[in-house]
């Protein structure tokens, strides 16, 4: 056990110490920060500035977190000259039309349209009340940044787990390529050095994902965005870590075996195709569960692993999921786990030390 | 004691040898502690395999490692230093981080590490290099790290692959200086060495083997008598046929005859020799430990 936390201490101070992961740490926070941002600098204009030619104001409602103000221009050419300088987005000339220097946008044109309908209306006395809007679903409020927040969880998670799973890949190959391991397992076991690996990088994908996470968070307080995330946010983000720990130790696992298989590091793409491949699937399917966590697909994924890796803390995020769903598929993906464990273990400790030609799977499998 | 006792290997053939390699047929000997063991055989004679199996790196198909009498346990190795013949470091990793980590590999605790990887890096001359990364460092140098690696946690048997190839004659005698002082204090050593008047002036005992078997082993002393001496003669300006019926070969070089001769009557030799010229040189001469290697293998 002290061997394996020697190792597991090595690749961490390693990895920690190594200017690509401080860099690349710091990359993802600063965009998963600015993501906290993004509904603010991209969810449309915070303000209208609206002309009127020759008519009377429209009673425009802003819509919320957004003010319109008003301009007059003396004639249409005045208008038009503002609306190409950019000083306007719309002009209303002679109460008929809307001038803009574009497409007009979408929204102003609808509520320029309505307000347009409703003065008309009240020019002859007749009263539209405005419809009263209700959500039936009780957390529906939540809905758009738990879509924003599953989306980015699922980048987050799949290049966490691609980035420790080729870590793993590479470290093995640079072990066995370069004989180390004759000398490391001549003082230890092969699980200790395997576990000890996995271990390290596992601790390292966890500070990764804890600094990102907490960035992100960190952000959307500042940004405001906070008020929108779903109460128990902790348990998605414990929920969040927690999967990544099944998921990353059945793919580094399988990594590491296929990575034995080689013994120089250029052959390491080749030999992990599988795994990426497979690792892409999960990827895909996450991506669509996040979009619609609550369809068949994302449903029974949630249960199959390596998919339920990502599915499942994707939809943890995406929709409220009861609690005995969570802990059930945890437990099918931790057998899984423990299974990638028991063969990738066997593979690894019977082809680490055989330098050489690339060898096959099954060759490595059949051996006594 | 280190105690091999029939190790046999085959290895799997390829194509063009189908019914594999035979790596090892039978190798057997013992170091005794305090011994300086020294290895030697042609290319591909099977030094490397042996060791290989020694350090449980290789599994032999047949055969025993016995240690201290008992069977060779892993807990075992983990007290031993070995040096694989195909150099292996972390290129990335600076020289004290390195060697200090391999020492705590091999048990020991963190304060004890960072002294003896202190001491070592002094004594092999790597002390200004401490803090570079391996892949900096020259080739003989990142030799003398591969060389702390084996040696920093103290260990009770040394198993070292081709040590001295590779190092400037300084670190040659760095190296002799830390093996010996080790072995006095009552390690065995195992090294295997192609310079072989190293091996001779090393070693207490040496194993020559070909093709995966012990052809000779015991001390150089042992196996020079085993082997004999030359007698050579120096006459000068003898008459000529003077040495006909003689054993031996005779070589000419100007007016210089030189007659050697193994296995033959010297006082006979002699009084010819006398009666014909002048005797410059007359005298048994040693074999070296070239002259043993070339006979066994040969
Ligand atoms: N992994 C392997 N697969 C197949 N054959 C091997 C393997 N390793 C060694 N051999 C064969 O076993 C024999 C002994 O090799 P070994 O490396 O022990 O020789 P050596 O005495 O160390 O030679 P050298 O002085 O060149 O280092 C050689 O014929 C070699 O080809
Ligand atoms: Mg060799």
């Amino acid at each position: 056990m002290n061997e394996l936390m020697l190792v597991a201490r090595r690749e961490i101070v390693t990895q920690v110490r190594s200017r690509t992961f401080v860099i690349g740490l710091l990359v993802s926070a600063v965009l998963v920060a600015a993501l906290a941002f993004a509904p603010k600098l991209f969810g449309g204009p915070d303000s209208y500035t609206l002309g009127v030619v020759n008519s009377q104001r429209l009673p425009v409602t802003a819509p919320q977190g957004a003010t319109v103000e008003w301009r007059t221009y003396p004639d249409e050419a005045a208008a038009r000259k503002a609306l190409l300088d950019g000083d306007a987005d719309a002009v209303v000339v002679n109460g008929s039309k809307v001038l803009s220097e574009g497409e007009l946008d979408e929204r102003l044109g609808v509520l320029l349209q309505v307000a347009n309908r409703e003065m008309k209306l009240d020019a002859q006395g007749v009263r539209v009340p405005p419809l009263q809007t209700e959500a039936v679903r009780a957390d529906a409020r939540y809905d758009a940044a738990r879509g924003g927040m599953a989306t980015t969880l699922t980048f987050l998670l799949f290049f966490t787990l691609v980035g420790q799973m080729m870590m793993v890949a590479m470290g093995v190959v640079e072990e066995k390529g370069s004989r180390i391991v004759e000398i490391l397992l001549s003082s230890m076991k092969p699980w200790q050095l395997l576990g000890g690996k996995i271990a390290g990088l596992g601790v390292v994908g966890l500070i990764n994902l804890v600094v990102i996470v907490c960035g992100g968070l960190g952000a959307a307080t500042v940004s405001g965005l906070v008020v929108d995330f779903p109460p128990g946010m902790t348990g998605i983000v414990v929920g969040v870590l927690v999967w990544f720990l099944l998921g990353y130790v059945f793919y580094a696992t399988l990594a590491a075996a296929l990575a034995s298989l080689v013994s120089r590091q250029e052959e390491v793409g080749s030999v992990m195709n599988p795994l990426m491949m497979a690792l892409m699937g999960t990827y895909f399917v996450a991506f669509f569960a996040a979009n619609e966590p609550n369809g068949t697909l994302a449903a029974v994924l949630s249960w199959v692993p390596p998919f339920s890796a990502m599915v499942m803390p994707v939809r943890m995020a995406a929709t409220e999921i009861p609690l005995w769903e969570v802990a059930g598929s945890a437990a099918v993906m931790a057998l899984a786990v423990a299974g990638a464990l028991a063969l990738g273990a066997t593979v690894y400790r019977r082809a680490v030390l055989r330098t050489g030609a690339r060898l096959k799977i099954r060759q490595v499998l059949s051996q006594r | 004691m280190l105690e091999l006792s029939d190790l046999r290997k085959r290895f799997a053939g390829g194509p063009d040898a189908p019914d594999g390699k035979v790596a090892l047929d039978g190798i057997s000997f013992a170091v005794q502690p305090g011994e300086m063991f020294g290895f030697v055989g042609a290319n591909g004679a099977g030094k490397t395999t042996t060791m290989r199996i020694v350090m449980g790196v290789l599994e032999a198909d047949s055969g025993s490692v016995a240690w201290k009498g008992r069977p060779l346990e892993h807990a075992d190795r983990r007290r031993f230093g070995y040096m694989p013949e195909e150099r292996g470091l972390y290129q990335k990793m600076s020289v004290a981080e390195q060697v200090e980590y391999f020492g705590r590999l091999h048990g020991l605790g963190p304060s004890a590490a960072r002294k003896a990887t202190a001491d070592l890096l002094e004594r092999l001359g790597l002390t200004e290099r401490r803090g570079d990364a391996v892949q900096a460092l020259s080739l003989g140098n990142q030799q003398r790290v591969q060389l702390a690696v084996a040696l920093v946690h103290d260990p009770e048997l040394l198993v070292l692959d081709e040590p001295f190839s590779g190092l400037d004659p300084i670190a040659v005698d760095a190296l002799v200086a830390v093996l010996q002082e080790r072995c006095r204090g009552g390690v065995p050593v195992i090294f295997s060495s192609h310079q072989l008047e190293l091996v001779e002036r090393l070693c207490d005992s040496v194993g020559i083997v070909s093709s995966g078997r012990m052809v000779a082993a015991g001390t150089v002393a042992g196996l020079r008598s085993a082997e004999g001496g030359t007698l050579r003669v120096v006459v000068r300006d003898p008459a000529p046929g003077w040495a006909d019926g003689l054993p031996g070969t005779v070589t000419v070089a100007g007016d210089r005859h030189e007659l050697r001769a193994v296995d033959a009557d010297d006082q006979e030799i002699l009084r010819r020799a006398l009666k014909a010229g002048r005797v410059e040189y007359f005298g048994v001469e040693q074999p070296t430990l070239t002259d043993i290697f070339k006979e066994a293998v040969a």
